[in-house]
This record gives structure tokens, C-alpha cells and sequence, in this order.
């Protein structure tokens, strides 16, 4: 008989459902907000123990009620239970988004890409790049959600699936009413109801709760101060730090997320009283945000992230996206596409932040040549092209109105073969595009 | 290194609250001092003999401080059982006003400082050597009690710690770094030494994690400490359960 023994792994304590460990002095279990790329961020996963708090101070958006709402289905779906605090709790989760049934048919599927991805690359594909460059690994702006969709602990959800009723009903939803009609403010009444759920539900060990507020101080929270606000959330922070098995997630309402609403200093504030606290400031308010930078939807503000058992964020060694690990932080932004919310880095485009290639002169450099300028010197063959062998081509660029900015190409062609002057036509053909002019906000420019 | 070993001489965070000193670390959402705290702790139990430790603790929890300090060779759990570390949760022994407009004239924070004197006495019939901590006081404000309270409580437990030899560490989160609040203000008269966690003006760094510098407080006339202004602020960064410390220019990314 061999003394060798192969290493078994009976007598491990298996993972509380939906959670994965994170090595450190002491094992911290961590789970997913629904959203791969906003996990990375975090570090892996939202700690068992911790709180998420989502500003969103865009008030004509809800991307803090869609991160809740992740984070509800992502519950769901591995079998946790869900303490949803809100008067309309379960309207609020039958909005829930939820996995695409061809997903739940193949396990181990690749992820549901969007269509904008799709022809985005079958267009990368088209291009022809340099051959040494051709090897290199394609430039990724996130991280994909393959790699962790392998088990339930983050589940692939689709924002144009709706969760169905038979897990509403099966038990794993609980719900918290916020109105109340007696004297007593809603924030401490709703805190010791808090303290006998969480006291009722602990029994269960291998079954984590996620507590999720929607929105924190809208209308049926009644009057609400900042100190009460606080109050709170640092009462809530101590309190699910008794119970090892609870996460939490929230979202203030949009015009508390500011320091308008709490006087100066009000995000440092809130940064202070919760775990990872990050901003997603939509671009809806500021038409020029959205021209500069047309494929995302808001900016990503981190103001804190969790460290339940160190003195380092895990994020800080383990997240790809805020790529702190070999530089400075990256700038950080979101985009909501037609299946799934995205968290990416974002970067400027070619010629610094302009979303679309200009094949045209830019407008300044026009500006400061002459109004018209003619092109009259004679072409060699070959410098028209393989086809155009015979003949030159005359080119003249006109500017009907400089300060408009807006450049007409007429182009003169003598002498030159049908074929090459249909190629180049096309080629300066201006292509279509919508803008939205920050300083005409009035007027769409096609 | 040699530069390194230098500092590590001219400036250690174990030996910055003596006996009587009221330190005050100021720090910023993106630079927490929570290591000032943790390695001060640390560095108390081991480096004293009979050393006792009260810590007020407003935000921070035991797990993380034992599962901390449990990286420095230092048993919390034990220390705990035995009587020399106490751990106050302040936010279940005090809390604040419901109606805030019309409060009594009682001080609220009176039983934080009662539970405080009775332990310090305690333990100075031992002949002990405590530490006081205090993380932090920035949140007993924003959470609602009166300022007022605050500035009355500030002053007596270091007057307290000061009159029973105790040193004392207070910290307090800056929420307007540009314009300082009342309780700054008292705090920078109240101490001899201040503290200063400071982030990167760059903004969050791998390998920088935040800078301090160190200023005497105004009742000191020969500080022991070395100040360290904020133009030549020492730099560090952050591992798992330690720091390292090292001046502008000699960091790992830099040499």
C-alpha cells in the first residue's frame, strides 16, 4: 500500500450559499452585487458583514434602484435571503431582471453579449492591423463576466428578462414596510425591527441574508435630517457586524446624495459611515458630458471600499478594473447598455475625447488657413493609387461658413477612370451623425 | 535601505503617545489612519509593561481590531479576558437626542466620561500604564449630538488623562478639509501633538498610499518628537496588516 494519501477535503467547512472566500489573516466570505464588473471593483465581492452605499445624485435616472435591483435578483437566484426594506417591496423586486432561460439551460455558456458588442467586433475584425500587433491581446475596458458566471456566485443577468413569480413566492423574500403611523421616527423604528429579523433569520448560518435598502430618505421615510440619516447608518453599520452572515446594500435618494442636501463635506460623511461607498453620477444633467464621451452613461466615484479584517481594501490588490496594482487609479465610468449595466475605465478618444474619428481637417486648423483653399498641384500616377493609372484629380476644398464649423467637400474630378472617382467619393463622402451641441441645447445636428 | 533605517529611527509610531500627551490624528476619507490606531495599540502592548488599554470605539469594530492586531503577535481575545484591553461600543452605551431642538441641559456624553474615570482610576491603583483611545469624534457629531457636549467631553477626558498621567489618543475624521469645524479647532488647542493622515493630491496611488506630518500642539514648548511639516510630510503604504514608512522620493516605484 502506498503511504502516500491523496488530500481530501471532507472536513472543510463548506461556504455559506453564494459566497466565496477571500484569503487573508482571517477567511472573509464575499459575495456578488449581481454586477461582475462592480464586484471586481470591490474587490472580489461585497463582504459578508459589510454595507454597499450607492449615490446617485442624478435625480432624472435610477442607476441606484438598478444596482439594488442586481442585487436583489443576485440573492435570489443563489438561494440567500432577501430583506427588502420599502413600501412597495415586492413590486419593487417583481422589476427585477433576471437570467436569460437559454442561459439556465447551459450552464457554462458564455456570457449574453449585446448587440452593440457584437457588431463592435465583428467591425474589429474587419480592420486590418499591423501584423505586429496583430498577436497582442485585444484592449479591454472591463472584466468579463465568464469567469466568474461558473458557479452560482454571480449569476448572468439579463435587464430585458423579468424574474418570475414562482420565486417571489418561494419564501426567500422578506419585506420591511417603511410608513408608519405612529409618532416614532421611521429611521429608529425601522432599526429595531431590523435588529429582530436579523435575530430570527441568524439561526440559518449557511444561509447569508442581503438586506437592501432602494432608497434611502425618499418620500415615505417621512422627514428626514442629515443627523438622522447618520444616525442610522452608523447604527446599521455596528449592527450587521454582529451578524456574520448579513450583507447590505443601499441607495440614498438622489437628492440626498449630494452636499447640497447635508451642507459641506456630506460624501465624506457618508464615505465614513458605510463599508464601500461609491458614486455613479449619470451624464443626463450635463449635455456636454454625454457628447465628450458618447459610450458611457455616468462617471464612477469611489469614496470608500471595504476592509472588514485588514488594514489594506482587498480591491486595492485584487481589482483589475481600478488597476491599482501597477499604477495609479483608473478613471472609472458606467454604461447601461440593452442587456446588462457595465462598470468600465474609461479613457479619452483619439484626439482627446472626441467620440467620433474626424476624417475632415479639425475646425481649427480650418479656421486659421484661408476661407478656401484650392489644391492645384499636379498628381503622379501613383500617387492617386493603383487604379487611378491614367490622369490626375483635381481637389478643392470649400468652406461655405467657418463659424458654424461646418465643412463641405466638393470635390472636382478630370479625366480620372469611373471606377477610382466612385472609390473616392466615398471616401469623401462626409458620413452622417447625430450630435447634441451643449452650446444649442435646442437644436439636433444631423 | 539606508535611508529607510534612518527613518525608521527618527520616527516610530510606537512612541508617539507617551504618558500624559493627547495625540490627535486628523485623517480623510481617502487616507483613514486606521493603522495609526492599530499599530499605536500594538505597539502598546508590546513594548509596555503592565500596559492597559480603553478604547472608545464609535465606528471601529473588535474583529477587525483583534484580527489586526493579531498580526503584530498581540492577543486581543486574551488581553480582553484578562481585563487589560477594554472595548467600549459607544454607540450602545450612549445615544444621541431624538428631539434635538429642545435638548436638556444633562450632558449626554457624562456616562462615556464617568465609565472612563472609574476605569482609569481602577487601573491606576494597579500601578498600571493605560491608553486611552477615542475613534473617533467626528461621528458623535454628525450623528447628532450637540456640538456643545462634544467640546465639554473633549476637554475633560483630556484633562482627565492628562491630571492621571494617561496618554490619550483621539482621532477625528476631516470632512472639510478647506474649513476647519468647531471640534478641530478645539482639538488643535487640546493637543501636543497633532497627527496629520494625509491622501495624495493625485489622488489614490498603488504604491503610495498617503503621506503624515506631525505638529507640536500649542501647550508644548520642547516637543520630544521630531515635527514633520506637511512640505516635507513622510510618506507611507499600507499592506495587509502593517505600514511602511518612507520619505518622498525612496519609495519602491521611485528607486
Amino acid at each position: 500500500m502506498s503511504s502516500f494519501k491523496r488530500k481530501t477535503t471532507s472536513n472543510q467547512i463548506s461556504n455559506p450559499i453564494g459566497t466565496r472566500v477571500i484569503p487573508g489573516p482571517v477567511s472573509t466570505f464575499i459575495t456578488s452585487t449581481g454586477v461582475p464588473s462592480l464586484d471586481d471593483i470591490l474587490g472580489g465581492g461585497l463582504p459578508l458583514t459589510c454595507s454597499l452605499l450607492i449615490l446617485a445624485p442624478d435625480v432624472h435616472t435610477a442607476y441606484g434602484e438598478l444596482i439594488q435591483k442586481y442585487f436583489i435578483a443576485q440573492g435570489l437566484a443563489c438561494g440567500q435571503t432577501v430583506c427588502v426594506l420599502d413600501d412597495n417591496a415586492k413590486e419593487f423586486v417583481s422589476e427585477c431582471m433576471w437570467i436569460p432561460s437559454h442561459a439556465t439551460q447551459t450552464t457554462g455558456t458564455t456570457a449574453p453579449e449585446d448587440e452593440e458588442d457584437e457588431t463592435a467586433k465583428s467591425h474589429d475584425a474587419k480592420i486590418k492591423i499591423a501584423w505586429r500587433y496583430e498577436q497582442m491581446k485585444q484592449f479591454q475596458t472591463t472584466v468579463s463576466s465568464t469567469s466568474q458566471s461558473s458557479d452560482d456566485f454571480c449569476k448572468v443577468f439579463d435587464l430585458t428578462c423579468r424574474i418570475p413569480s414562482h420565486v417571489l413566492q418561494s419564501g426567500q423574500l422578506l419585506s420591511l414596510n417603511i410608513t408608519t403611523h405612529t409618532n416614532e421616527s421611521s429611521t429608529r423604528r425601522i432599526l429595531k425591527s431590523m435588529k429582530d429579523i436579523l435575530e430570527s433569520e441568524e439561526v440559518n448560518s449557511y444561509k447569508p441574508i442581503r438586506i437592501c435598502i432602494p432608497a434611502l430618505g425618499c418620500p415615505q421615510w417621512g422627514d428626514i435630517e442629515p443627523e438622522d440619516l447618520c444616525y442610522f447608518l452608523q447604527t446599521l453599520l455596528s449592527m450587521i457586524r454582529n451578524y456574520p452572515q448579513t450583507c447590505l446594500s443601499l441607495s440614498l435618494a438622489p437628492h440626498l446624495c449630494t452636499d447640497s442636501w447635508g451642507g459641506p463635506g456630506w460624501t465624506q460623511k457618508l464615505g465614513w459611515l458605510s463599508d464601500a461607498c461609491v458614486s455613479l453620477s449619470a451624464f443626463t444633467a450635463n449635455p456636454a458630458l454625454s457628447a465628450m464621451f458618447p459610450s458611457h452613461h455616468g462617471f464612477v466615484q469611489i469614496h470608500s471600499l471595504p476592509a472588514p479584517y485588514t488594514l489594506l481594501p482587498p480591491s486595492d490588490k485584487f481589482s483589475t478594473l481600478r488597476g491599482l496594482s501597477s499604477s495609479g487609479e483608473n478613471n472609472l465610468a458606467f454604461k447601461c447598455m440593452r442587456k446588462r449595466l457595465i462598470f468600465e475605465t474609461l479613457h479619452l478618444d483619439l484626439e482627446g475625447g472626441v467620440g467620433e474619428r474626424r476624417t475632415t481637417p479639425s475646425a481649427t486648423t480650418m479656421a486659421m488657413e484661408s476661407e478656401t483653399h484650392a489644391h492645384h498641384h499636379p498628381h503622379t500616377p501613383g500617387a492617386v493609387g493603383p487604379s487611378g493609372s491614367e490622369g490626375s484629380a483635381k481637389v478643392e476644398v470649400q468652406l461655405e461658413d467657418v463659424r458654424e464649423n461646418v465643412a463641405k467637400v466638393m470635390i472636382q474630378e478630370a479625366s480620372v477612370s469611373q471606377a477610382t472617382s466612385s472609390s473616392a467619393f466615398k471616401k469623401a463622402k462626409p458620413k452622417k451623425r447625430v450630435a447634441f451641441k451643449s452650446d444649442r441645447p435646442d437644436l439636433y445636428d444631423f | 535601505m539606508r535611508q529607510f533605517s534612518e527613518f525608521t529611527t527618527m520616527f516610530s509610531l510606537s512612541e508617539l503617545p507617551s504618558p500624559g500627551d493627547v495625540v490627535i490624528v486628523t485623517d480623510q476619507l481617502l487616507s483613514p489612519a486606521d493603522f495609526v490606531i492599530h499599530k499605536t495599540i500594538s505597539s502598546h502592548f508590546k513594548d509596555v509593561g503592565k500596559a492597559k488599554c480603553l478604547f472608545l470605539s464609535v465606528s471601529e469594530s473588535l474583529a477587525r481590531l483583534k484580527a489586526i492586531a493579531a498580526k503584530s503577535n498581540v492577543n486581543l481575545a486574551q488581553h480582553l479576558q484578562s481585563g487589560s484591553f477594554a472595548f467600549v461600543d459607544v454607540g450602545s452605551y450612549i445615544e444621541p437626542p431624538i428631539d434635538r431642538a429642545h435638548s436638556s441641559h444633562q450632558t449626554l456624553l457624562r456616562p462615556l466620561f464617568d465609565l472612563t474615570s472609574e476605569r482609569l482610576s481602577e487601573w491606576s491603583d494597579e500601578g498600571a500604564t493605560p491608553l486611552v483611545v477615542l475613534d473617533n469624534i467626528s461621528a458623535l457629531e454628525w450623528i447628532g449630538f450637540p456640538v456643545s457636549d462634544i467640546l465639554r467631553f473633549l476637554r475633560a477626558l483630556s484633562a482627565l488623562c492628562r491630571k492621571s498621567n494617561v496618554a490619550l489618543l483621539i482621532r477625528h475624521h476631516v470632512a472639510t478639509p478647506a474649513e476647519p469645524d468647531d471640534i478641530t479647532r478645539l482639538l488643535y488647542q487640546l493637543g501636543t501633538y497633532h497627527l496629520e493622515v494625509l491622501p495624495l493630491s493625485t489622488g489614490r496611488s498603488g504604491s503610495v498610499s498617503g503621506q503624515i506630518a506631525l505638529h507640536p500642539g500649542p501647550g508644548i514648548s520642547q516637543p520630544v518628537q521630531r515635527p514633520i511639516p506637511r512640505s516635507s510630510a513622510v510618506q507611507y503604504r499600507l499592506t495587509d496588516t502593517s505600514v511602511v514608512f518612507f520619505e518622498r522620493g525612496t519609495g519602491s516605484t521611485v528607486l
